[in-house]
């Protein structure tokens, strides 16, 4: 008896152990293939980040191109699906009938489940013959990465938000319509300044899904290794390079150290993310 | 005066509430306009060959049936590895681990886990199944490297799950002289049977889906050995790769009508696996309420 | 002697009706929460709704500003005439009714912002932009919430450090800056200790100089302290009304006087 019980804690503690593992050997690993850059190839830590020259056969490997249009799409895929989820979220939860509120939250709940590279195909089929009919270009680029991000972020942000919402209690609201004030004027003044840490941890989430978006980015964006000078050029993301460059590295090459470099990054920028929700979350 | 700031606080309401339900509406049409142009797109481009046929990589005609096996075929052999794990690291916190660093450290790991964007998650396969152990692309890596990526979630669910088991059916067991284990075997797991079926099969449908995580694990191709290979060390085009790769490498002409039957496919799974995470809620939810 | 209820209302008495409430009901789906209420509200009294828990004196009071709009289901018929208009009216907006109409609720609910910026709230909305009027009305309905002088130095910390009693009397300043002509009590001392519900009492009863009040209790010594006329609910229907000593020392009803000596409730 009492054996069967310590065997099985046993094994309950190697499966824990083994996450803990899994997660240091990523970075370690991930790390020292990074390394490689820095101390093999003797590119230097601030070329790196801030030089916009990728050329890796003639060895240059800065990755400002890719940091810079990973953040810009990012921020535009915030632009349109950050308003926009907050205002369906404030719909669902202030405004609609009950029966249309649980008809839309089962549509949203649908595009979570929607596989990005599906995405990425709708991009191509309907977002990108669109900025190219209304922008005579050839469509590929920012606008339409930053439209197909706006769009898989907006569940995040919807549901986010709503939670949020739904937990700011109901005699705020009342508090205020008894004072006189209009509906509006209860959600502007007072719901959405209560609720902000919520909406705030809804955005940095939203933000944390499109900046390690890969495919669909991939898809429509056009995949230029120049910053563009306007929204309907081609561009490239972190994870676009990546996905594109790595089977043409051959191992222990610049290049392949440059995209492990790269994928470092992007891993500092999620956890970074991640922590900053932690310490939202931790002062609320 | 007074007259027109009523006006202007009463105008300015209903502007604001007008563009709140545009917003909905909007979003609303957006997703049954893309849902339903991606089926009446993909509606032509299926048939039985298509979705039963192998692929061909430069000419017309391809199908994907390969693609569809290899995508079931990681699926169970994640979930086989993801399901256990999860449980048993959810049952080390929830009912073993007392609070304090070794604790928090393995949750801390989980969070950090959850974090890794797919595509890192499938660089750090790559370094370890095709560069370390020598794997090439293969079924067993690309499987294991969406464990990894979907540890983190399941784990939280079985959490949530075990965390939602009443604590007084656990004394009721543990006064009738049951061990710990016992307990666990006989009455935590099955409390939380409900929740923790749901759970695996929402996972099921982000698995399926999931892309970035396979290209360099589980490979852009199908075995060459035999297209419907039970082999592990064999690589393993699922689905979502297929579509991703005939448009962003392949050299089909027919790239359009296999995008169209892929997606098709792609989310008419998702849709089921969601529509049966929800029955099986409801059919455990009914049978536990007694009715 | 006549109850000021069977009277015609008069004016340029000492007991104007500032609202008069007739046949009203309000129904929650398919519950009838309200059977058929017709009361008269004097101006600058206090009168309390008292009445078993579930009676719907609560129901009553949220009637007098409309606040039922917000929940969805929830149905009013009858007529509210506040100083002769008929608040349930089709041409009138709710939002006009709650400025003239304030209201307490049984626990406090500070917005979570400062102190200062939960009292200029309503007064802000109304247009009010100038910082020095702005502080005058803050600094006047704190003193009238006679809560001035424990926050005057603390204006810009948040209003959810007040303790509980502060924060109620907090509540209170903020609808006093509205300058309502009616005050609406939900229970305001429910959630409180003896001395914070003695400071509400006193405060009260300073408030009808100026404000007709209206307050929910479920404690019938409260009700004899503070009001001067008092309506007795009893499942959904006002089963007796009129000046607090006499319902408190000669109640006509049976029910009444049972509630009142404590043999149901």
């Amino acid at each position: 008896m009492h054996r069967e019980e310590a065997f099985a804690l046993w094994v309950l503690r190697a499966c824990a152990l083994f996450l803990v593992v899994a997660m240091a050997s990523l970075v370690a690993y991930l790390g020292y293939q990074a390394s490689g850059l820095f101390t093999i190839d003797q590119v230097s830590l601030g070329e790196f980040l801030t030089s916009f020259r990728f050329d890796p056969d003639l060895n240059h490997v800065g990755a400002a191109v890719f940091l810079l249009g990973s953040l810009s799409v990012t921020g535009l895929a915030l632009l349109i699906g950050g308003p926009l989820g907050v205002a369906v979220a404030i719909f669902l939860s202030e405004i609609a009938p009950p029966a249309l509120a649980s008809v839309l939250t089962l549509t949203i709940e649908l595009l979570v489940g929607i596989p990005s590279v599906v995405y990425g195909w709708l991009g191509l089929l309907v977002v990108v013959p669109f900025v190219r009919a209304t922008s005579l270009t050839s469509g590929f680029g920012f606008l339409a990465a930053g439209l197909v991000l706006g769009v898989m972020i907006l569940p995040t942000v919807v549901a986010l938000s709503l939670e949020a919402l739904r937990a700011q209690p109901q005699s705020l609201r009342e508090g205020s319509l008894a004072l006189g004030a209009t509906r509006w004027e209860t959600i502007c003044h007072v719901l959405l300044p209560a609720a902000r840490a919520g909406l705030g941890v809804a955005f940095l989430l939203g933000i944390a899904r499109a900046i390690g978006e890969t495919l669909a980015v991939q898809m429509v964006i056009g995949n230029a290794s120049v910053f563009p000078h306007d929204l309907f050029h081609a561009a490239a993301t972190l994870p676009t390079e990546i996905v594109l460059d790595m089977a043409g590295a051959p191992p222990g090459s610049l290049l392949q150290h440059a995209l492990f470099a790269m994928a470092c990054v992007l891993l500092g920028i999620s956890l970074l993310l991640v922590l900053l929700v932690r310490m939202i979350a931790r002062r609320s | 005066m007074e007259y027109f700031l009523r006006r202007r606080r009463q105008w300015g309401n209903l502007v604001a509430l007008a563009c709140f339900w545009m917003s909905a509406i909007l979003v609303m049409v957006l997703i049954v306009a893309l849902l339903g142009w991606l089926v009446w797109s993909g509606a032509s481009a299926l048939s039985w060959s298509f979705l039963t046929s192998v692929p061909n990589e430069t000419g017309a005609g391809g199908g994907i049936g390969p693609e569809i096996f290899n995508s079931f075929y990681l699926l169970f052999l994640t979930l086989f590895f993801t399901v256990p794990l999860a449980l048993a690291v959810a049952l080390y916190l929830e009912e073993y681990a007392q609070p304090g660093i070794v604790a928090s450290a393995i949750q801390l790991a989980a969070e950090a886990l959850a974090t890794v964007p797919s595509i890192v998650m499938g660089l750090f396969g790559l370094l370890v199944f095709v560069f370390v152990l020598r794997w090439r692309f293969s079924a067993l890596g690309g499987a294991l490297t969406l464990t990894l990526l979907n540890l983190p979630t399941m784990m939280r669910m079985t959490q949530q799950a075990l965390h939602a088991v009443p604590g007084s059916l656990r004394e009721a067991s543990l006064a009738l002289g049951a061990t710990k284990w016992r307990t666990i075997i006989h009455v935590v797991i099955p409390g939380a049977i409900a929740p923790l079926t749901t759970g695996i099969v929402l996972i099921a449908g982000r698995i399926f889906g999931e892309t970035a995580a396979l290209i360099y694990t589980a490979g852009v191709s199908v075995s060459n050995a035999n297209p419907y290979d039970f082999g592990l060390f064999h690589p393993a085009e699922t689905l979502s790769v297929h579509l991703w790769y005939t448009h962003a490498e392949g050299v089909a002409v027919d790239a359009q009508r296999i995008g169209s039957g892929s997606a098709v496919v792609l989310v008419a799974m998702v849709v089921i696996f969601n529509v049966l995470a929800r029955l099986i809620g409801n059919f455990f939810r009914r049978r536990t309420s007694g009715r | 002697m006549k109850t000021f209820l069977e009277q015609p209302p008069r004016n340029g008495d000492e007991t104007v009706v500032k609202v008069a409430i007739e046949d009203l009901n309000v129904y929650y789906g398919a519950t009838h929460a309200i059977k058929s209420a017709t009361l008269r509200i004097p101006r600058q009294r206090v009168t309390s709704f008292i009445g078993p828990s579930g009676c719907g004196k609560s129901t009553f009071l949220r009637a007098l500003n409309r606040m039922h709009d917000l929940v969805p289901g929830t149905r009013v018929t009858g007529r509210v005439l506040l100083d002769q208009t008929d608040i349930y009216a089709r041409d009138i907006d709710p939002v006009d009714i709650r400025h003239r109409v304030g209201m307490v609720f049984q626990r406090p609910n500070p917005f979570p912002k400062s102190i200062y910026e939960n009292v200029i709230y309503g007064a802000k909305l109304q247009g009010v932009h100038r910082r020095s009027d702005l502080e005058r009305i803050a600094e006047t309905s704190l003193r009238q919430a006679a809560l001035w002088e424990e926050v005057k130095d603390r204006l810009q910390q948040s209003a959810l450090d007040l303790s509980g009693g502060q924060q109620q009397r907090l509540c209170i300043a903020r609808v006093l800056a509205v300058a309502p002509d009616v005050i609406l009590m939900d229970e305001p001392a429910s959630a409180l200790d003896p001395i914070a519900t003695s400071k509400i009492e006193d405060l009260i009863s300073a408030l009808k100089a100026q404000y007709t009040v209206v307050i929910v209790t479920h404690s019938m010594q409260q009700a004899a302290r503070i009001s001067d006329e008092t309506a007795f609910f009893h499942l959904g229907e006002i089963v007796e009304s009129g000046h607090t000593t006499e319902i408190f020392t000669r109640p006509k009803q049976k029910k009444t006087e049972d509630y009142i000596t404590g043999r149901f409730g």
